[in-house]
């Protein structure tokens, strides 16, 4: 539920892009060995438990509990491995993926389509209540979305939603935070003066803000739909409170379900490497999408420092 | 709010004809955002509202009991503990990842370290990780006898920690989420100190002023209040810490108790419990809080930006 | 959620039966009518696929052979998860009205909670009552109440003590700890002598204590069927074990470590617990990931409060269930009957290494494919058979209350908090006691308390 989007459990921050600020080119500087010792040392502690994962994801369950950590086991097993992600319990490893695509993906579209019309409504009208309204939803940025999860989960099931992708979805179409942030942009990158030639011209509304208005929002909408698709990939409480059949969850629950089963015992299969060699499968999406989008995030959530 | 001059002065009816047409157009393109807000998160939390003023039991099914679930709530010790650690688990985990961040971020745009692409990256990098997974990984890494910790104390001959103590868990879980989040506010910050425009400081370092006074007295308050809105959001995020409670728990069930963090005894008194009226008005209770407290911080931020 | 010592639900279900049946949307009009065996011919050949939710892996081949002799009806298997996590899903469904399986797999320890909301199917319309003496007297007790049959005996759980006979030998020990008192001494003996925990008790295991106390002669919980309860865990038989276990974990010769979890298995693996005082599907557990100590393991009977006793406990087994809303409740029971009473599936089910469960048949019980079967994981011991005597003697007749998914989570939070903390776990007792008064009481039940 990206109602509340904040860094943990969901993400986004309020960042205000100053869109016309000044950039400064990187400059030169005696590089310094205390500081370049400091910080790689601290890369050591970001890295470790990628590096963890990797190593453990070659070992069989045997391996994982009688070699040390961080190096490797004594069989190679990550193929096997492999094949048991992907075959357990009739690949619903892969269905959970694709859920978790399809989940983030129609999420994040709603959230920019409907962040996008109301945060340039918003910044470019002057409507009676426009102001009223704006507070009351800013407000709600802060409302932790787990705090929601529970009372829509109660909606839902009265209205018989719950355990449909709708359920997932829905709630995390509202994006206060992703508002807030078209609105900041649109206020600066959009000149009034286009707007006012284009209605000289006889424009409609609807076609300013689609031929002219849009095209200039473009970094703001990259970072809210960003934060919306990574929001709903990350979510766990909504889609584990939500779903209750396998074949919809998105991978976090899918992935929780299989640890839990390992954590069990009484007859329940043992699937460490299993689940750890599916976390690792299931990162290698959104962290090479990440590294890829680095510099839009930047960009968006750069375009400015904040204002207020 | 920025709103369209009107270039041509029109006449007073046509001012008015006009005014009415922008305001039809603002709320059309408000208007599906309004929708789903409503639904998505006013409707939930005032139904949650209406369930919580019903008893539901096992025998003898529901009954109208007014405000005895808030009497019970504001009264229960297990409520109050949760909140009380999670007030704990902000007062030291929040600033603690925010100096991190603050420090790298700085480190980062003084331009003085080696690799500074790749530090950034092996930073923000987890971030885009799952809480689910994260929490999964470090599970591995605490266990007090066998865990990857435990092994390399072990190794160099000390005594292993017992990082799922009682004393220690709640540091084992600010650990997870400051891994997480910190390369996450460390770009934001970033970010924002990129644009602050270098003349500021250039003539600083003229007057021969060092790294560290020109990033306290010229750089920090730039960037004061990308810092303030990370604070704030990362105070709601633990606000919702559910994620780490609940996998954890399997590692350290008689630490983590049902009622650990007041939305983890929501989700366990709703579905475990089955009492869904009470577990419908504590996550009224939360949403309420935080939504008062939201109001508050948006309004101080609201009158400083006046005053400035 | 382990799986939970498996006992009857002990004082019946009789008006809950009455009831079920008179509003019961799958027809009988009392719990005693038969369906006649045209009734059967003709669901079975009604085209129908069966939801089965269960975690026990491995009924494949089972449930082919059933679908072979019964081409209409096919069955669609589920995993919801194990125990708890199966249970909230499910109480969704049922409360949703849509979604619910035909029928589930749900431990002993929990049927009553879905009688009370008349959520299960009574079976003795299809004539389940007949099948009663081909099972082991304390499964059936878990799954007949007052008269109604809630589901049939799927596995079970009696209690061993499995250890690792290289270990004890090293301690100078050759033969299993006889009482509970030996067993001290042993656990002591081990730890000085080799550094190893004679076990670990695991703190959050109600299952595990409450076999235990079923042992001495306990039995802690009741439930009328109706509206009344009865909580007693400040009986003589809770305290004999509360003491026991206070005493023995002080003294620092036994481990509490959470169970199941990875650094568990490692200390499993590595030999840091010598033993395990488990139920019989405890084997199963070990058998992959502490592969490297197959073949050193001896199975013996879990040990006696008296010497001159011979009384097994029995933690964990499940039933499989037919869930109120079935579309064809007369294949969905044909299916439980096929599955657990049919004596070549039953058989195929316990020798098969992937299902992982301990039959409650006694003609499986007795067969030589199974009693006989030398185990490697024993180096070579008819372990089977040890299990299977042990089984005998598992008191039949154990309670449950109708809400044990909260009892069990509360357990952690109180007993559990005191395992860990090696505090006084009869007072302990008292304090879970108190707590399951008061839910009980606030659920709108009746309890009595000793």
């Amino acid at each position: 539920m990206s109602a509340v989007a904040t860094p943990r459990g969901n993400s986004s921050h309020i960042v205000a892009p100053q869109v016309r600020a000044k950039k400064r080119k990187p400059r030169r500087e005696r590089k310094s060995v205390i500081l370049t010792i400091a910080l790689w040392a601290c890369v050591v502690y970001f890295l470790v438990p990628f590096l963890w994962l990797i190593l453990a994801s070659t070992k069989s369950d045997t391996d994982l509990f009688s070699s040390f950590g961080l190096a490797f086991g004594k069989a190679f097993s990550l193929f096997t491995n492999l094949g048991a992600v992907f075959s357990y319990e009739n690949g619903s490893f892969g269905l959970w993926l694709a859920n978790s695509a399809f989940y983030s993906l129609a999420s994040a579209f709603g959230a920019v389509v409907l962040s996008t019309l109301a945060g340039y409504a918003f910044a470019k009208y002057k409507f009676s209540g426009g102001r009223g309204i704006f507070s009351v939803i800013l407000g709600a940025i802060m409302i932790p979305s787990a705090a929601l999860a529970l009372p829509t989960y109660l909606l839902f099931a009265n209205l018989g939603i719950t355990n449909t992708a709708w359920a997932v979805i829905l709630p995390s179409i509202v994006n206060p935070f992703g508002m807030y942030l078209l609105r900041i942009y649109a206020a600066e990158a959009v000149d009034d003066n286009l707007i006012e030639a284009a209605r000289i011209d006889g424009a409609g509304e609807l076609r300013i803000f689609w031929q002219v208005s849009v095209r200039l929002l473009g970094p703001a909408i990259v970072t809210v739909f960003l934060l919306a698709l990574v929001g709903t990939w990350n979510n766990y409480i909504l889609p584990l409170i939500m779903l209750n059949q396998s074949s919809l969850y998105p991978i976090t629950v899918g992935l929780a379900q299989w640890a839990a089963s390992s954590n069990q015992g009484g007859g329940a299969r043992v699937l460490f490497s299993t689940v750890i060699t599916g976390s690792l499968v299931s990162i290698i999406p959104l962290v090479a999408a990440f590294l890829y989008l680095q510099r839009y995030w930047q960009s968006g959530l750069s375009a400015g420092s904040v204002k207020g | 709010m920025t709103a369209v001059p009107l270039r041509a002065k029109p006449s007073r009816a046509g001012f008015r004809a006009q005014q009415r047409r922008l305001n039809a157009t603002a709320y059309g393109f408000i208007a599906p955002f309004l929708l789903f807000f409503v639904l998505i998160l006013l409707v939930p939390i005032f139904y949650a509202l209406y369930l919580s003023l019903f008893q539901n039991q096992i025998i003898g099914g529901q009954t109208f009991i007014g405000l005895a679930n808030y009497a019970q709530a504001f009264t229960d010790p297990k409520f109050y503990e949760g909140l009380g650690r999670i007030l704990l688990y902000l007062v030291i985990q929040v600033p603690i990842m925010l100096i991190l961040a603050l420090f790298f971020a700085l480190v980062l745009d003084s331009g003085r370290l080696k690799g500074a692409r790749f530090v950034r990256l092996a930073i923000f990098a987890p971030y885009a990780i799952p809480g689910v997974i994260s929490t999964l990984m470090w599970g591995y890494f605490y266990g007090g006898n066998f865990g990857l910790i435990a092994q390399i104390f072990k190794g160099i001959g000390l005594p292993a920690p017992d990082l799922l103590s009682q004393q220690n868990i709640l540091g084992s879980m600010m650990n997870i989420s400051t891994w997480e989040f910190v390369g996450y506010n460390m770009i934001i910050i970033y970010a924002a100190l990129r644009s602050v425009p270098t003349e500021l400081f250039d003539s600083a370092e003229v007057d021969g002023a060092g790294q560290w006074r020109i990033a306290w007295s010229i750089k920090i308050p730039a960037v004061r209040s990308a810092i303030l809105l990370c604070v704030i959001f990362s105070v709601i995020g633990s606000f919702q810490l559910f994620t780490e409670p609940s996998l954890l728990q399997t590692l350290a069930p008689t630490t983590i108790d049902s009622s650990y963090t007041p939305t983890f005894y929501a989700y366990n008194l709703a579905f475990n419990n089955k009492e869904l009226d009470y577990a419908a008005s504590i996550a009224f209770i939360i949403g309420l809080f935080t939504a008062i407290v939201s109001y508050i911080v948006q309004f101080t931020i609201q009158r400083r930006a006046n005053r400035a | 959620m382990k799986r939970k010592s498996a006992l009857a639900v002990g004082a019946g279900v009789v008006a809950v039966a009455l009831l079920l049946s008179a509003c019961s949307s799958s027809g009988g009009t009392t719990s005693s009518s038969k369906v006649s065996a045209a009734d059967i011919t003709k669901a079975m050949s009604k085209s129908t696929t069966l939801n089965f939710w269960t975690w026990a892996p491995g009924l494949a081949p089972e449930v082919a052979a059933f679908e072979k002799k019964y081409p209409k009806i096919k069955v669609n298997m589920v995993n919801a998860g194990q125990g708890g996590a199966e249970y909230t899903k499910l109480q969704a469904a049922i409360d949703a009205g849509k979604g619910t399986p035909d029928v589930a797999q749900l431990e002993y320890s929990e049927l009553p909670s879905f009688t009370v909301t008349k959520s299960v199917v009574g079976l003795n319309q299809y004539g389940a009552a007949s099948l009663k003496s081909q099972f082991t007297p304390a499964a059936w007790s878990f799954v007949s109440a007052q008269g109604e049959t809630w589901g049939l005996p799927q596995d079970l759980g009696p209690m061993t003590f499995i250890y690792r006979n290289d270990i004890l030998a090293k301690a100078g020990i050759t033969d299993a700890p006889k009482t509970w008192d030996e067993f001290a001494t042993d656990a002591a003996a081990v730890k000085a002598k080799t550094g190893s925990y004679i076990a670990n008790f695991n703190p959050t295991e109600s299952a595990q204590v409450l076999g235990m106390i079923q042992q001495a002669g306990g039995n802690p919980f009741s439930y009328d069927g109706k509206k009344t309860v009865s909580v007693d865990l400040q009986s003589t038989a809770v305290k004999t074990v509360s003491d026991f276990l206070t005493k023995l974990i002080q003294s620092g010769n036994v481990s509490v470590d959470p169970g199941w979890t990875d650094d568990w298995f490692q200390a499993v693996a590595k030999g840091h617990y010598a033993g395990w005082v488990v139920g019989a599907w405890g084997p199963d557990d070990l058998t992959g990931s502490a592969g490297n100590t197959s073949g050193k393991w001896t199975a013996a009977p879990m040990p006696q409060w008296s010497a001159s006793d011979n009384v097994g406990g029995d933690w964990g087994g499940s039933s499989d269930a037919v869930i109120k809303g079935s579309s064809n409740p007369i294949a969905a029971y044909e299916f439980v009957k096929y599955l657990n009473g049919d004596s070549a599936s039953a058989k195929e089910m316990s020798l098969n290494p992937k299902s992982l469960l301990f039959p409650t048949k006694k003609s499986v019980l007795a067969d030589p494919a199974f009693a006989a079967q030398k185990v490697a994981f024993f180096g070579g011991q008819t372990a089977n058979q040890t299990f299977a005597s042990i089984a005998a003697t598992v008191p039949a007749g154990f309670g449950y209350l109708p809400y044990m998914t909260y009892a069990s989570n509360d357990y952690n939070d109180t007993v559990g908090k005191a395992i860990t903390a090696k505090s006084d776990i009869y007072t302990a007792m008292a304090k879970w006691q108190a707590d399951l008064v008061t839910y009980g009481k606030k659920q709108g039940f009746t309890v009595n308390t000793k």
